[in-house]
């Protein structure tokens, strides 16, 4: 177990230090005067004035060059203070909840899509001889060429604009997850059915397999027996890979469809140079990303008797 | 009474050639039937066919009846485990690697006997500790020695009831020590049914009795009681196979007093080896003499390869020193010859780039390589080809010719014919022998058979 | 050496060769094509459908597409070439490295290594691009840092097991030296998986320039990317839906080559 916390727990510390610096190069990098920003982005627009950027100067060490400042600008980032938006003058800590919840059920809604195609037409490619495999090959491929965003406007233009079905973007009712969570699961699907074909043929070639079946077990109770974990752990493991391009897909589809979740609001804030928003959904995207991953490899752990026979 | 098996003129094919011909054979209650032959005579594809579980791409002609039906595929599968079992060749891989071996027994009684869970429970637990596998009932298969594997392979197969037996290779991998145990295991289940076993080892023939049937490359060379066939064997084929059991090798004989005069190469002091936290050797005190070929026998996991890993410095002592007299030998004379010779080259060149590497790093003169090529039986053409695409034994010749290139002072074989068919294996080792006695190299000949050591060495160191 | 490579080619990479190559001439002399550079704004044309001077049409500025194409096309190939060559040199050789001298350097760049990989790539990248908008150079830095860890991880994983070979052992006590070791034992090792990720990593950059373009954080206009021009065409889908479907047409088939072009032989 400690070998699975451990270096998370490294990789949190990294998410933080590593978002950290890299928006304080970008609030250095912009124009004007630093202290009077940061004094906006805690008191509110409204609220700011020379003596309270003073305040924050002061605070921060601003004046007393690069190295300095930079470590006072880390402290506050452990502390949690994030600040508060330059655009809409709220907390980011607010906003960011807001968002949080909006990515994770389009996300969970998502995988869940994905695992219903995916699983299926895995087996399916495993199962039903050479021909059907090579029709999904060629079904996964094509979506494969397509990034995600493309997938999301073709299904905008045929669904939304020519049928008329579904809204085109935005949230609220539940139509509006619709068509976002199907073209991040299509994504998704088109690569994981291939790792549920292949860990689905390993496992049914495998001499275990056979020698089950050997014992008397019927065709059913075997793949219940010995098929269903084997199959299992590779795509659990798999899972860890593919939530770079889940977390990656958010962003793009999130910004697509204006879902408001933490991608489409990084982007957002990304074009609107609002530093402390931008610093606050990266963050929370490096969180989400090293939580989930901790996650898979518990599953992975709970799984594999081998792994935990070692720990 | 009729046979429980009866096999009238069943071939396989593929669709260029025929792998198995017309064989016809009867199995009997309580009268076991072997089938002996090499790897690759086709022998594992007849119990395939028997078991109905042919690959769809394989054609098979001819019939197969069991309990004097000929059933289909589907009536064979219903059969399966009830009445009719197979062995694994490997039971290591035949087992769930990620189920605990409890589980795996108890998965049959619970679903072909159709035991309650617990009833199921306690069943395989007798099971397991009627062959003192109890201590290993939660151990997952990746913790059991080969031949606990196999044991508990034979107890799963066996709990559903069939004593009906094919066993396919049932002592691959085994120590020779083990091996007999499984033997006794498989006569045991197998009471008042059937066995039918397939292997390449005469002394499993020998042990389980009844009748034996002799194969090379599909085709059936000769058949007869046990008795008959191994004392008085009519085909060359056989009288082959039977000379190369390393315990009817010819002895090479040496003057005892021969290494007395010779230099020492060298000489170790108390050697203390560890291995995954275990020592694995302990105060090991012994001298190579110049010219002499050393065995050293055990059990597999005993030490005997890192004994030689050790020898040639790719091992840290854990205690104890080695000491190499002859100063004059240079780092490249020192070698090691591998057990599974096509992990010990690399595939990205043919042979000849790697015989020329070696020619242009060392000013190897290239007169000796013909020769010496010739004293291996390895014909030029291979030489074009890369190490996947010879056999076995070729590559080990040729691992050989390389080595012996670079005119060796020692050479360290670990079960260098452990992978290759006896007749090959027999031939190799020879070979091996002979020509580093010519060239006065000296060898640490690894193995785990007792009778390739005791007839091949000059010194044995024994492990076990 | 080209010949071998052709024999030994499947099918499918035939195909994404093939596709590749016929895209890469349009990119270097697609401008031929057209009556006037990329730039050029006939007020006259716009939003023209394809015909015989204005083969791909014209855009919302009366921009011949075909020019426009051309260049994003182009740029796209650029950024492609440019990150895979960098990431994957930087990558073999600390891979090799790390799997070849020893458990400090390993130790030091795996930190490394984690640190890279506790941030999902696109996010590393929207960061950057943050810092410097519209910069091609930065969008190839971020990308070049992003991808050189996988050609670590992978290379190194390869190196080790062939390290510890039986086959280099071997060569290694028959007194082979280092430069040999890794000609005969490590580079054929780790070539086809390095190619692989190569023409995978190329689609990915290409892939992340065009994300970037699509939510308005990447290049900027006027230039002409694959990303932005679908941003930028979407609101004409109706009354010219084939200028919305070039960039999609193009980034599909950018990204079909490469993908086909990786994939081995199953």
């Amino acid at each position: 177990m400690k070998k699975i916390f451990f270096p998370r727990l490294f990789q949190l510390l990294s998410v933080i230090w590593g978002v950290g610096t890299l928006t304080f190069i970008l609030m250095r990098a912009l124009p004007g005067d630093m202290a009077y920003r940061i004094a906006a982005s805690r008191y509110g627009q409204d609220n700011v004035s020379s003596d309270a950027a003073d305040l924050v100067r002061q605070e921060l060490n601003l004046d007393q060059g690069a190295v300095v400042t930079y470590f006072s600008w880390l402290k506050e980032l452990l502390q949690g203070n994030l600040g508060r938006s330059l655009v809409s003058d709220e907390p980011v800590w607010q906003i960011l909840q807001h968002m949080l919840g909006h990515s994770l059920l389009l996300a969970s809604v998502a995988l869940f899509l994905s695992f219903f195609i995916a699983i299926p037409l895995g087996l399916l490619g495993a199962t039903f001889g050479k021909k059907v495999d090579q029709g999904i090959v060629v079904f996964s491929t094509t979506i494969r060429a397509m990034p995600v965003f493309v997938v999301g406007l073709i299904f905008i233009l045929v669904f939304s604009i020519h049928w008329n079905w579904l809204p085109v973007a935005g949230f609220g009712s539940p139509e509006h997850i619709v068509l976002p969570a199907l073209s991040l699961a299509f994504t998704l699907a088109a690569i994981s059915n291939r790792v549920v074909r292949n860990a689905a043929i390993k496992a049914f070639y495998a001499p275990f397999y056979r020698f089950a079946q050997i014992k008397g077990l019927s065709s059913g109770r075997t793949f219940l027996r010995h098929g269903s974990r084997h199959i299992a752990l590779p795509v659990v493991a798999f899972l860890g890979i593919q939530l770079v391009g889940m977390i990656e897909g958010i962003v793009m589809i999130e910004s697509l469809f204006s879902w408001p979740g933490i991608g489409h609001g990084l982007a957002h804030a990304i074009f609107a140079r609002d530093i402390p928003v931008i610093q606050g959904a990266a963050l929370l995207m490096g969180i989400l990303f090293v939580v989930l991953n901790t996650l898979v490899d518990l599953v992975c752990y709970r799984l594999d008797p081998r792994a935990r026979r070692q720990a | 009474m009729n046979p429980l098996i009866s096999v009238d003129q069943l071939s396989v094919y593929s669709k260029a050639s025929c792998l198995v011909s017309p064989l016809t054979f009867n199995l009997h209650q309580d009268r076991p039937l072997t089938i002996l032959g090499q790897t690759g005579s086709g022998k594992s594809l007849l119990a395939q066919a028997i078991m109905g579980l042919l690959p769809d791409s394989l054609r098979i002609k001819g019939k197969v009846s069991i309990f004097a039906k000929t059933l289909t595929k589907q009536e064979c599968r219903a059969m399966w485990g009830k009445e009719l079992v197979m062995l694994p060749q490997e039971p290591w891989h035949a087992l769930d690697p990620l189920m605990t071996s409890l589980r795996q027994v108890r998965d049959v009684y619970q679903w072909v006997v159709g035991q309650t869970e617990h009833t199921a429970n306690s069943s395989a637990m007798k099971a397991l500790t009627s062959l003192g596998l109890d201590k290993s009932a939660d151990k997952l298969p990746g913790e059991l020695s080969g031949g606990m594997a196999q044991r508990l392979a034979i107890v799963a197969a066996t709990a559903g009831g069939a004593s009906l037996i094919l066993a396919d290779e049932p002592t691959k991998g085994l120590d020779v020590s083990r091996r007999e145990e499984v033997i006794r295991l498989l006569q045991d289940k197998s009471q008042g049914g059937g066995l039918l076993t397939i292997t390449h080892d005469v002394h499993v023939a020998k042990q389980l009795g009844g009748d034996i049937m002799v194969i090379k490359d599909g085709q059936l060379v000769e058949s007869g009681t046990v008795e008959q066939v191994l004392s008085n064997p009519q085909a060359e084929y056989t009288k082959l196979l039977l000379q190369a059991q390393p315990s009817e090798w010819p002895i090479v004989d040496r003057d005892p007093g021969y290494f007395a005069k010779s230099d020492r190469i060298m000489q170790t002091e108390a050697l203390r080896l560890v291995r995954g936290g275990k020592t694995i050797i302990e105060d090991l005190s012994f001298t190579i003499a110049k010219g002499e070929v050393v065995g050293v026998v055990g059990d597999s996991g005993c030490g005997k390869s890192s004994l030689g890993d050790a020898l040639l410095g790719l091992l840290p002592l854990e205690a104890g020193s080695i000491e190499r007299f002859d100063k004059k030998a240079k780092p490249h004379q020192w070698l090691k010859l591998y057990q599974d010779p096509p992990s010990a080259f690399t595939g990205s060149v043919s042979l000849a780039t790697l015989l020329d590497d070696l020619v242009s790093l060392h000013g190897v003169d290239q007169a000796r390589i013909r020769p010496l090529m010739t004293r291996l039986s390895l014909s030029q053409e291979i030489l074009e080809r890369t190490c996947l695409e010879v056999s076995g034994g070729e590559l080990q010749r040729f691992a050989i010719l390389r080595a012996l290139l670079l005119d060796p002072v020692f050479l360290f074989a670990d079960e260098p014919t452990s992978r290759l068919d006896p007749i090959t294996a027999k031939e190799v080792t020879m070979l091996l022998v002979e020509l580093a006695r010519e060239q006065d190299c000296s060898v640490l000949l690894v193995s785990h058979d007792p009778d390739m050591i005791r007839h091949t060495c000059d010194q044995v160191i024994d492990l076990s | 050496m080209m010949v071998s490579l052709l024999k030994h080619a499947t099918f499918g990479q035939k195909c994404g060769g093939l596709l590749l190559l016929v895209l890469l001439a349009f990119a270097l002399f697609g401008n031929g094509l057209a009556p006037n550079d990329g730039a050029y704004q006939d007020l006259d044309a716009i939003l023209a459908p394809p015909s015989e001077t204005h083969w791909l049409g014209t855009d919302h500025f009366g921009r011949s597409m075909v020019a426009r194409m051309a260049d994003a096309i182009r740029l796209s190939f650029m950024l492609g070439v440019l990150c895979v060559v960098t990431s994957s040199i930087i990558g073999v050789s600390l891979g090799v490295w790390a799997a070849w001298s020893g458990k400090k350097v390993d130790a030091v760049l795996n930190v490394f290594v984690n640190i890279l990989l506790a941030l999902p790539g696109l996010v590393i990248v929207l960061l950057f691009a943050a810092i410097v908008p519209g910069s091609f150079f930065v969008l190839y830095l971020a990308i070049s840092l992003v991808q050189w860890v996988e050609y670590f991880r992978v290379v190194r994983a390869v190196t080790k097991t062939t390290v510890d070979s039986p086959a280099m052992q071997s060569s290694q006590m028959m007194g082979f030296g280092r430069w040999y070791l890794f000609k005969r034992h490590i580079w054929p090792a780790i070539a086809p998986s390095v190619f692989t990720l190569a023409t995978f990593g190329c689609a990915t950059a290409i892939l992340t320039m065009a994300s970037l373009g699509f939510v308005y954080v990447g290049m900027q206009p006027p230039l002409a990317e694959l990303g932005l021009m679908m941003v930028e065409l979407f609101p004409y889908y109706s009354d010219a839906p084939w200028l919305l479907a070039e960039p999609l047409i193009a980034i599909a088939l950018l990204v079909l080559g490469f993908h086909l072009l990786g994939r081995k032989s199953s």
